[in-house]
């Protein structure tokens, strides 16, 4: 009980600081940084799209990593794999929510600036596939009725993993329409130093925004898995009283 | 700091008043449906008189 209020209250302090972190990279992207010489105004859609999409690309490999656990321990040690299942769980809605944004700030800097909305760009299709992939991930355990969901879904999981290294290289495998890479890329391209702060601060921001709702899906699914077992021990305890 | 330009009538304008608001709407969209699922599993605990659900999540 002490510690559940313990990391009750290091949740609600993590939440109030990181909407206060927020607000304040929000300020900076919006109105302290600098205009975008080139783009004007429409360039602060970088201080979301850019570390969002950043971010979209980490908690895949959570997941990646939760569900090769849980097909190591699944057999070994259920309980065990029943975490790893909870994590892997909630990666992948992190990792839809997170994916969203990237696409739908994209086609909306992509309209302001290129005059369309979409394109088949190795960059852009190489996202939706992965939005896809983790989509069909969470539909695929939403719906799928076998005893074997939980495997399939970590199966499905580790061939998605193969598109982030993909998606993160196809600017500079495949050039085309997406800006070309603004970190280690070519010399001479960067950010200029004074748009750090407002970067910066927004990876920050949306980062600790990521592990939050992580931890708190985490936590939400491991409690159903609890009472799911409690319902599965009352059941059984109710059938030996019949017999008996 | 002037808020006047961030709603002005231009494509880029809306566009990215329309970024910052859906990352806000998305993000908090989350969070609430998480949150409602929370005080629901508080509210009305799952009953222990019956054969465990089919997982589905």
């Amino acid at each position: 009980m002490r510690h559940t209020r313990i990391a009750a209250a290091i949740g609600i302090a993590w939440f109030t600081l990181n909407l206060a972190l927020i607000a304040y990279a929000t300020r900076l992207g919006l109105f302290l940084s600098p205009t975008d010489a080139m783009q004007g105004n429409i360039g602060r859609v970088f201080f979301y799209h850019v570390p969002t999409s950043i971010w979209a690309l980490v908690f895949p490999y959570i997941n990646f990593i939760a569900s090769v656990f849980y097909l190591y321990w699944r057999r070994r040690d259920p309980l065990k794999a029943l975490t790893a299942d909870a994590w892997a769980l909630a990666s992948a809605e992190i990792t839809v929510v997170y994916a969203t944004i990237c696409l739908w700030t994209g086609m909306l800097w992509g309209r302001a600036e290129w005059g369309i909305w979409w394109t088949w760009d190795a960059r852009l299709t190489s996202m939706l596939l992965l939005w896809l992939l983790y989509v069909s991930y969470l539909m695929l355990r939403k719906f799928s009725s076998t005893g074997q969901t939980y495997t399939l879904a970590a199966v499905l999981s580790i061939f998605a993993a193969v598109d982030v290294p993909i998606v993160y290289e196809s600017i500079r495998l495949w050039p085309t329409q997406h800006p070309a890479p603004v970190f280690y890329g070519a010399p001479g391209t960067g950010l200029d130093k004074s748009m750090y702060p407002a970067f910066n601060w927004n990876i920050l921001a949306w980062g600790m925004w990521g592990i939050f709702l992580l931890v708190f899906r985490y936590t939400l699914e491991r409690r159903r898995q609890a009472s799911e077992q409690d319902a599965a021990l009352a059941a059984i305890e109710a059938s030996l009283e019949i017999a008996q | 700091m002037k808020l006047a330009w961030l709603f002005g009538p231009t494509l880029e304008q809306r566009h990215l008043l329309l970024v910052y608001l859906s990352v806000w709407l998305i993000q908090g969209g989350y969070f609430a449906w998480l949150a409602t699922q929370w005080l629901r599993t508080i509210r009305n605990p799952p009953s222990t008189s019956g054969p465990p659900s089919q997982p589905s999540r």
